[in-house]
């Protein structure tokens, strides 16, 4: 078992090191550098008061180095914990990002949670009332989440919460609660707002939910075992319950390492609609503006969060089956 | 010595079977999926919809009424044309009235009432404005239209006047083909790469893998969204429409990958692989005859899947603005122009490019489920 | 009887107010509980000894707070533009007056003295003298560190400084040996070359002043990489961040922005120096809320009332959509003009590195077909319900805007003239498609690049390319991005492109500069490298072709040195037509309209005003300091 996870936490380094070097990549294709965007927007703009800053700020921030130095300070600083500095906002990155952690945790784990609660009867429905209308029914409005796109739909309930419900629109609270201390009224004031980008997130991840459920469930339910089982006189509920159930949740556990950069990459359109204080608009304006600090370690925490994630999902599902231990792999 | 005669086989061995269990029993893989294909309803309306709908994509500029750039000064944000077959209690088959323009100089909003004086009737095969079919000869039959001085607006127009019907059929070929040519792409691929480190195993198997999970780890909205940023948008609109397939299809071939991997990795310890093997095929024979077929269904079901994640992958980039954009017509360019609270107040009928998106992606899912279905009952 | 009208004379001089004694002016009710507990001097001791007596509604009140919606937090500059408090600024009628000077002389052009206020302070308390011009002049501007490019351009004439002399506390001297007629536009603008810094508050980031030790220990402390981007991100006068800055403008922001933050608070500044016709000092509302929204949500925002005033990210084309909400949200909308002189324009590039693309686009009747073929009513009548003004440069007569100079605006829509013009030019070949064919063979298209960020800009050119399709010239449109667009324009590659135009201000004063009408900055896409000559000295660039050209950037050079304003009037007038006849931009319509959303109950809003960012600070020019609510609050 040691072994395992010494064998893959070596490997994690590797991966990595080329995951950095990919962002690097990306984020430095588009041509020019922050500055020159800048220096653009703002002789578009007209403004002539901070032009004076930009060949102080080219110097201080090295944009006159060539690449790889530049690849190199920055990967340093990674190391140290150090995410680079963002000069839209003028601040550390890790500032900037960690304000935003938290509403963008709130956001995803409502999805998630949605998903699992809507996902979870409607799975179990399906895979025992195979075929039937309710089915069919159910299966098609999951489908439905995921194939509407999601901007327009957080546009549409976005119109809709409005109207009908006089919620005010745009961001998670209304005007003045943000600033507000914590307590109840602010609670209801967040879970008013937060019920659109919750439903259109998860409304994506749903359908596959249930999908991948219902196969398994269904497999499982025509195991052998099952059927002796019956036979042997064990009431429907508690059998399902007992074993199918839970063996049907197993890729489940695998899949949570997954699970949360999907959703953070998957909260971005909405939050970027709704104009939310979450990192999805953050990413967008520095992927634009050519923020290289605050997009490329942004990149990088992603990542880094799906390769542990995965890493950890590994370990858990190495945990429970003996033979994925013995290095046969696991088919996903 | 014992001849056939003596094998231990029933009586009624020997006796001719039933004609369809004959034909079951000596069907080839690929009978006995459609077949079972067959009995998923939803799966096979999903296909009878998506071959008609590419099949209609390379007669765009026949079906659609008007022309992509066509714009009718007189007649912005247009609300769907009602069609009438009774007039004043005659039937008069399928025609539209006129129409007045006012502008309200109040909220200064265009304002169309229906001029009953006047009726122009809908034709099918009509002449209408000329284009240039494949760009091979002249033309200007289409397939329906309405007579001279009328105006066919079924779906509205937009804010240059232009017809929002149109825009959708000819969005349509763009968005279609996007989701074909990216699986191609991925395809291929995942295919080279699947199969090679499948196949061989061992080191470039590990090198691969590492390889493939640098790709996974990056979300896939934000890596779209930098590599796009990254595309030169000054490129002809041809070359940003390759460029944006590329893009899609290259985040997309991973999965596909892997799966290629893990039933190489099954499939070649079986035994029909290993006789191959044995007789003296080269690598590539036995991949191509041997271990390829025996998933080639799960391939497919794989890129059913992963098509539809195209298409809406497509839509999220045109909205960020960082995909197609005017004067390339696609689905998203469509729905990028009507994100915003006028259309959806005001000119509701601009989103209607949604319910296409939605239907194909729908029938995509169907079709990928039931063919999985139908492929391999038992995984 | 005598007592009768002896109190009758002594009611009337009380309620008329004696001569020379000023009534006690009320505080404003915001400050008067820190007054009367003695955390801030009375109100005759914090404005200046001479303050601004500015005319204000007879109604005006104090009290309450105006809430604005901004799209990124950069838009604090908004406290500095909005607040629009200068040396000098720009008055209704466009003429330069002072405003935080008390006077300014200009000698011969080249020699300006301002006169500050006695007594005049920071927000902080501090006294504003001459010594914060000082400290700017030597330790910012020519401090190596901290502006490694030396002094602003603004500051050179020919590349000669100025020499800045401080003869007392109160009065600042700038003199060069030749005239300078660009100064006091800039300082007028909305964004000008800040001359001054409250000294007292950055010396401590400074090490001419401080410890290099201790310096180097708080930037450290501050995770800023030397005392420099210390002293520089302190020192933000236009942005306004730094909430402990002290500043001149009549609110200042309150809080620090941190975290979450998506409200800025700013508060009234105590130490303004403006006051109404009543002696009551300025600002009247007492709180400003800057909300940061998303760009895209602001229209939305703003049609359910969350905002007060606004007009920033609201487009014409959401007109529609804001008036109907007026009645439920509480707010009524106005159309300000933008006195734009071109909307959209296009560019065609005179220095593209095609050479037959070049001939042909120098040849001026080129040029004029281009332009004659552009259906600008068409165009006005679709995007713009007709609201625009067309013409190929836009210029008033007036600020009411009601004339319109037609001889400049050069508008006519004559596709026989077009066509007969390109015949003239030889380019009579063409192609089986209809189109005209080059000199060399190939196809006339333009290709129009466009900064890919408007779909204004596009829709304009969609109308075009079926109008030049007419005269047989196709236009191709190719969407970019905004860097990579002015780098082709500067490498020649890009033969036309799309944007708004030249001069955002057609209003024509000789006070103003002229140069969006000469080739002399890199920035017009038009003439890039003639520009880049200019501005260069010769050192850069290539020096104009065409004669006209060089006569507009020998009249440019006068009209910098000319002090007399019959002849800056003169050459103003001689460069507006000489644009007109060599259309060397090709405006489609200017005079385009802005939403301005006004929350009922503010006042001081004027139903129609002009939109313009230079000059005109936005709502600038119109004092928002003299807004209010009615009955103090909202």
């Amino acid at each position: 078992m040691l072994r395992y996870i010494l064998h893959r936490l070596l490997l994690l380094i590797p991966t990595l090191l080329a995951i950095s070097l990919v962002t690097f990549v990306i984020i430095q294709l588009p041509p020019g550098d922050y500055l020159e965007t800048l220096m653009t927007e703002l002789q578009a703009a007209g403004e002539k008061a901070d032009l004076q800053k930009l060949e102080f700020l080219r110097t201080q921030y090295g944009l006159d180095q060539p690449l790889w130095v530049q690849y190199w300070t920055w990967l340093t600083g990674l190391l140290r914990g150090d995410l680079g500095y963002s000069f839209e906002y003028d601040r550390p990155v890790s500032a900037i990002i960690g304000e935003r952690l938290l509403l963008t945790f709130v956001v995803s784990l409502g999805a998630i949670l949605f998903t699992w609660v809507v996902a979870f009867p409607i799975g179990v429905y399906s895979a025992t009332h195979q075929y039937s209308w309710a089915d069919h029914a159910l299966t098609f409005l999951g489908f439905l989440g995921l194939a509407t796109p999601d901007f327009l739909l957080a546009l549409v309930l976005m119109f809709i919460s409005f109207t009908w419900f006089g919620v005010s629109v745009g961001g998670l609270f209304s005007p003045g609660m943000e600033t507000a201390p914590w307590g109840w009224a602010k609670i209801v004031d967040l879970l008013q707002h937060l019920w659109i980008p919750v439903l259109v997130i998860g409304s994506s991840g749903t359908a596959g939910m249930i999908r991948r459920l219902r196969a398994n469930l269904l497999d499982e339910l025509k195991k052998p075992y099952v059927v002796t089982a019956r036979a042997k006189g064990l009431s429907p509920g508690r059998l399902l319950v007992k074993y199918p159930l839970r063996i049907a949740l197993n890729p489940f556990i695998s899949d949570i390492g997954n699970l949360l950069p999907e959703v953070v990459s998957g909260s971005i359109i909405v939050s970027i609609v709704m104009s939310l204080a979450t990192t999805g608009p953050m990413l967008l304006r520095a992927l634009r503006s050519q923020d290289m600090y605050l997009a490329g370690s942004f990149l990088m925490l992603l990542a880094v969060l799906t390769v542990v994630g995965i890493f950890l999902s590994d370990l858990a599902l190495a945990v429970l089956d003996p033979r994925i231990r013995q290095g046969a792999g696991r088919s996903r | 010595m014992r001849g056939p005669a003596t094998l231990p086989m029933p009586a009624a061995a020997g006796r001719p079977l039933p004609r369809e269990q004959e034909r079951y029993y000596l069907a080839s893989q690929r009978r006995l999926i459609w077949w079972r294909l067959q009995r998923h309803r939803l799966a096979m309306a999903s296909l009878w919809f998506l071959l008609a709908l590419y099949a209609l994509v390379p007669f765009v500029e026949f079906l659609a009424p008007y022309a992509v750039r066509a714009r009718h000064a007189d007649a912005l944000y247009f609300p769907p044309q009602r069609l009438h077959l009774f007039h004043e209690g005659q039937f008069m088959g399928p025609f539209v009235y006129g129409h007045r323009m006012t502008i309200n100089m109040e909220t200064l909003k265009r304002e169309y009432q229906e001029d009953r004086s006047q009726r122009f009737r809908m034709r099918l095969f009509a002449r209408g404005e000329p284009y240039r079919m494949w760009g091979l000869w002249e033309s200007d039959l289409h397939l329906f239209g309405v007579e001279g001085g009328g105006t066919l607006f079924l779906l509205g127009t937009d804010r240059l006047g232009r017809d929002m019907l149109s825009r959708i059929i000819y969005g349509a070929r763009i968005s279609l083909t996007i989701g074909l040519v990216g699986i191609t792409v991925s395809f291929v691929l995942a295919l080279i790469f699947g199969g090679l480190s499948g196949y061989y195993g061992g080191t470039v198997d590990l090198a691969i893998q590492r390889f493939i999970e640098v790709i996974r780890s990056f979300p896939e909205l934000p890596l779209w969204m930098a590599l796009s940023a990254a595309l030169p948008a000054r490129l002809e609109p041809v070359l940003v429409y390759v460029g944006i397939t590329v893009i899609l299809g290259v985040i997309e071939w991973t999965g596909l990958a892997r799966s290629v991997r893990g039933k190489l990795l099954a499939v070649r310890e079986e035994d029909f692989a290993t006789g191959a093997v044995l007789m003296g095929g080269s690598p590539a024979y036995v991949i191509r005859k041997h271990l390829l077929p025996a998933f080639t269904s799960h391939l497919i079901v794989s890129a059913t899947l992963s098509i539809p994640r195209m298409i809406l992958g497509e839509t999220a980039l045109s909205f960020l603005g960082l995909g197609l954009r005017p004067p390339l017509t696609s689905w998203g360019v469509l729905l990028s122009e009507a994100q915003n609270m006028n259309a959806v107040v005001l000119y509701p009928w601009l989103m209607v490019p949604v319910v296409m998106v939605v239907c194909t992606v729908l029938a995509f899912n169907f079709l990928g489920d039931g063919l999985r279905d139908a492929a391999d009952p038992h995984a | 009887m005598r007592r009768w009208m002896l109190g009758l004379l002594a009611g009337l001089c009380m309620s008329a107010g004696l001569p020379g004694v000023a009534p006690a002016a009320e505080e404003p009710p915001a400050l008067a509980a820190r007054v009367a507990a003695g955390g801030l001097p009375p109100l005759a001791r914090r404005l200046p000894d001479r303050p601004l007596k500015v005319q204000t509604e007879s109604e005006a009140a104090y009290g309450g707070e105006l809430r604005l919606l901004i799209g990124t937090p950069k838009d604090l500059k908004l406290l500095f533009v909005y607040g629009y408090a200068r040396l000098v600024r720009f008055d209704r009628d466009y003429q330069i007056v002072p405003d935080i000077v008390e006077r300014f002389e200009v000698t011969e052009g080249r020699i300006f003295t301002f006169h500050l206020r006695k007594g005049h302070r920071w927000s902080d308390g501090a006294p504003f003298t001459s010594a914060d011009f000082r400290y700017w002049w030597e330790h910012v501007a020519n401090n190596p560190e901290l502006s490694p490019a030396g002094p602003p351009p603004l500051l050179l004439v020919d590349g000669e400084v100025p020499s800045v002399e401080t003869p007392d506390a109160w009065t600042v001297r700038y003199r060069w040996s030749k005239p300078h007629n660009l100064l006091l536009p800039d300082q007028a603008g909305a964004a000008p070359t800040m001359l001054y810094r409250p000294a007292h508050y950055l010396k401590q980031f400074h090490p001419a002043f401080t410890e290099p030790q201790k310096l180097a220990a708080l930037a450290k402390a501050e995770r800023r990489r030397s005392w420099a981007a210390l002293h520089n991100a302190k020192d933000s006068m236009y942005v306004m961040d730094n909430p402990d800055l002290p500043t001149l403008q009549p609110w200042r922001l309150a809080v620090a922005p941190r975290g979450q933050v998506q409200v800025f608070e700013a508060q009234r500044n105590p130490y303004f120096h403006r006051v109404d016709q009543r002696g009551r000092q300025l600002p009247y509302i007492d709180r400003l809320n800057l909300v940061l929204a998303s760009p895209a949500v602001i229209a939305v925002k703003t049609s359910t009332g969350e905002a007060d005033l606004q007009a920033r990210y609201l487009n014409f084309d959401q007109y529609t959509f804001l008036k109907k909400n007026e009645r439920l949200a509480g707010y009524r909308v106005y159309l300000w003009s933008t006195a734009a002189t071109a909307a959209v324009a296009l560019y065609p590039n005179l220095t593209t590195s095609d050479p037959v693309m070049r001939s042909l686009l120098q040849d001026r009747r080129f040029r004029l077909a281009l332009s004659r073929a552009i259906d600008r009513e068409e165009i006005n009548k679709i995007l713009f319900y007709g609201f625009g003004v067309p013409g190929q440069i836009v210029v008033f007569r007036d600020p009411t805007l009601q004339q319109v100079d037609l001889r400049i605006a050069n508008a006519r829509f004559d596709l026989a003239e077009a066509n007969r013009l390109l015949d003239e030019m030889g380019l009579t070949a063409r192609d089986a498609r209809g189109f005209r064919l080059r000199p060399d063979g190939k196809r006339l298209d333009i290709i129009v690049e466009t900064a890919g960020e408007s779909t204004e800009q596009t829709d304009v050119l969609e109308l075009v390319a079926d109008t030049w399709a007419q005269i047989g010239v196709e236009l191709l449109i190719r969407p970019s991005q905004r860097e990579v667009l002015r780098r082709r324009i500067f490498s020649g590659e890009a033969v036309m492109s799309v944007g708004v135009g030249g001069g955002e201000f057609g209003l024509p004063t000789p006070d103003l500069s002229p140069g969006w009408l000469a080739p002399v900055s890199e920035a017009h896409p038009q003439w890039c490298q003639w520009g880049l000559y200019f501005e260069s000295n010769g050192r850069r660039g290539q020096p104009p072709e065409l004669p006209a050209a060089q006569r507009l950037v020998e009249l440019y050079r006068r009209w910098l040195v000319s002090t007399e304003r019959a002849e800056r009037a003169r050459i103003w007038a001689e460069m507006l037509e000489i644009n007109a006849e060599e259309v060397f931009m090709i405006g489609i319509l200017g005079g385009t309209l802005q939403p301005v959303i006004v929350a009922n109950g503010l006042r001081g809003v004027p139903e129609k005003g002009i939109y313009a960012w230079d000059p005109g600070a936005h709502f600038g020019l119109y004092s928002p300091d003299t807004f209010y609510w009615q009955g103090g609050r909202r």
